[in-house]
């Protein structure tokens, strides 16, 4: 029987975070992944550390320790990762969403981010080719670009260089609980045992919370994306609208109606172009949709009309984990000792992978978190 | 990116068959795996040339049968179309 002090469920980029920071302080770790690495959330989205799209709250203070994470991360890493300090920009699409913006970038920067505003005069100097008929930008030093999918193999690399194991095509059938706490998990390969069982199964980790009837409230929502061919650098900085932000976070921007699709826009390392997105709740297959894929052409028609002319050659559709607050979920479960959560981050995954792994590393090995877990603990779903 | 004396397996992404098989024999046996370890498959014609090939590359260096390989997902539009196109389509 294989045996570990902790067993990580699921091999996308928080799962590879925690079982990564988890081999930093020396312990025996065994990933497993059901599938392959990178094949679920973290295999189907874009290529932005985004810090700036995050809530003003834990959130984004999580976001910008993370992003301290991903400068070391760059260092470390024998793998190239892609890793940029592009910095970012939110453009604004109409007049009257400048105020909310002014307001939403005030409090950003009491939060310790470096974010301005600016007119669409000015966003077209940093960015030329943006329709002149929009309102204005944000613009952040802090976003960055990355390859999620190198993230991905670099971490699992390194853990297996550290002597932790991973393992592929390992399905997580059932955890073994005794009195109250997790002693391993059942799988397709034969048990594991182990003292600590960390649920970083994305979209299925409500399923695993099953498993010990834990009720997780995670939906999945369906995000489309295009892919064009390569170009030549037509983006200077990876772009998100305000029509995408208030998809994101129906409920702070609730003045501003939501479309179907929102803008987002980054071209990768490769010239290629990835272009998004849609916000589908609860939907939970992964086809593109003839109105998907119109509606976000439409947007970037509408917002870069320099890029009409060129060619998408592909679409796919990633599935984010969501909770109903936006927050993820991290820490132990209450009641059963060893059951560590680390998911829920619905879109924010590929940012706030790194700090993930370090609060559950710290709280694994040390007992103790560097960031406060109130808001994102497990707990607060089942107060309330 | 391939050498001199390495056959080029996808030719959008320049991608050699020493460095798929290496991968092959790593433990990933799937197209969609290669795929996103080495970019073969994801370049202007989406693996069209390239997916017989490394499905023929899985079955000599693994223990899988051609038959048993899926290919990698197809996805539209199939052949490359212009974002003002899309956008202003029925």
């Amino acid at each position: 029987m294989l045996k570990a002090e902790a067993v990580v469920i699921g091999g996308g980029i928080v799962g590879a975070s925690v079982a990564f920071y988890l081999t930093k302080y020396d312990r025996k770790v065994i990933l497993l992944e059901k599938e392959d690495l990178a094949c679920g959330t973290s295999g189907a989205c874009t290529s932005t550390i985004w810090i700036q799209s995050k809530q003003v709250n834990i959130h984004l203070k999580m976001a910008l320790e993370s992003v301290k994470l991903y400068d070391e991360l760059a260092e470390e890493m024998s793998y190239d990762i892609e890793y940029r300090r592009s910095g970012g920009m939110i453009v604004i699409e109409k007049e009257e969403e400048m105020e909310a913006y002014a307001e939403f970038v005030r409090r950003q920067r009491s939060i310790g981010l470096d974010v301005e505003l600016m007119d669409i005069s000015e966003a077209r100097k940093l960015q030329p080719g943006l329709s002149e008929r929009l309102a204005g930008s944000t613009y952040s030093p802090m976003d960055r670009h990355v390859n999620p999918f190198r993230v991905i193999f670099g971490l699992a690399h390194a853990v297996k260089k550290c002597g932790g194991k991973v393992y592929t095509g390992a399905e997580v059938k059932g955890v073994i609980v005794k009195g109250d706490r997790v002693e391993g998990v059942v799988t397709n390969l034969g048990d594991v045992e182990a003292d600590v069982v960390i649920n970083a199964a994305g979209v299925d980790a409500a399923a695993v919370g099953d498993m010990v009837n834990l009720k997780i409230p995670i939906i999945p929502v369906k995000g489309q994306e295009l892919v064009t061919e390569p170009v030549p650098a037509l983006l200077k900085y990876p772009m998100l609208s305000t029509g995408y932000m208030a998809l994101k976070h129906p409920s702070y921007f609730e003045d501003f109606s939501a479309r179907f699709a929102g803008l987002v826009a980054e071209q990768t390392v490769n010239g290629n172009i990835l272009l998004g997105t849609t916000k589908e709740r609860g939907i939970r297959d992964k086809n593109t949709t003839v109105k998907g894929i119109k509606s976000i052409a439409q947007e970037v028609a509408k917002i870069l009309p320099i890029l009409k002319g060129v060619c998408v050659i592909r679409t796919f559709a990633g599935l984010r984990p969501e909770t109903p607050d936006g927050l993820p979920i991290i820490g132990i479960a209450n009641g059963l000792d060893g059951f560590i959560m680390a998911c829920g981050h619905g879109g924010d995954g590929i940012a706030l992978a790194p700090i993930t792994g370090k609060i559950v590393a710290e709280l694994i090995a040390e007992g103790r978190s560097s960031i406060p877990l109130d808001e994102i603990s497990y707990s607060r779903f089942v107060n309330s | 990116m391939c050498d001199n004396s390495d056959l080029i397996i996808c030719r959008c992404e320049e991608v050699g068959e020493k460095e798929i098989i290496e991968i092959i024999k790593s433990g990933v046996t799937t197209i969609v795996g290669i795929k996103r370890r080495t970019r073969a498959g994801m370049g202007l014609c989406q693996g069209r040339r390239c997916r017989r090939l490394i499905a023929k590359l899985i079955a000599e260096n693994s223990d899988k049968n051609v038959g048993e390989i899926l290919p990698a997902r197809i996805r539209p539009p199939v052949k490359p179309i212009r974002i003002k196109d899309l956008s202003e389509g029925e």
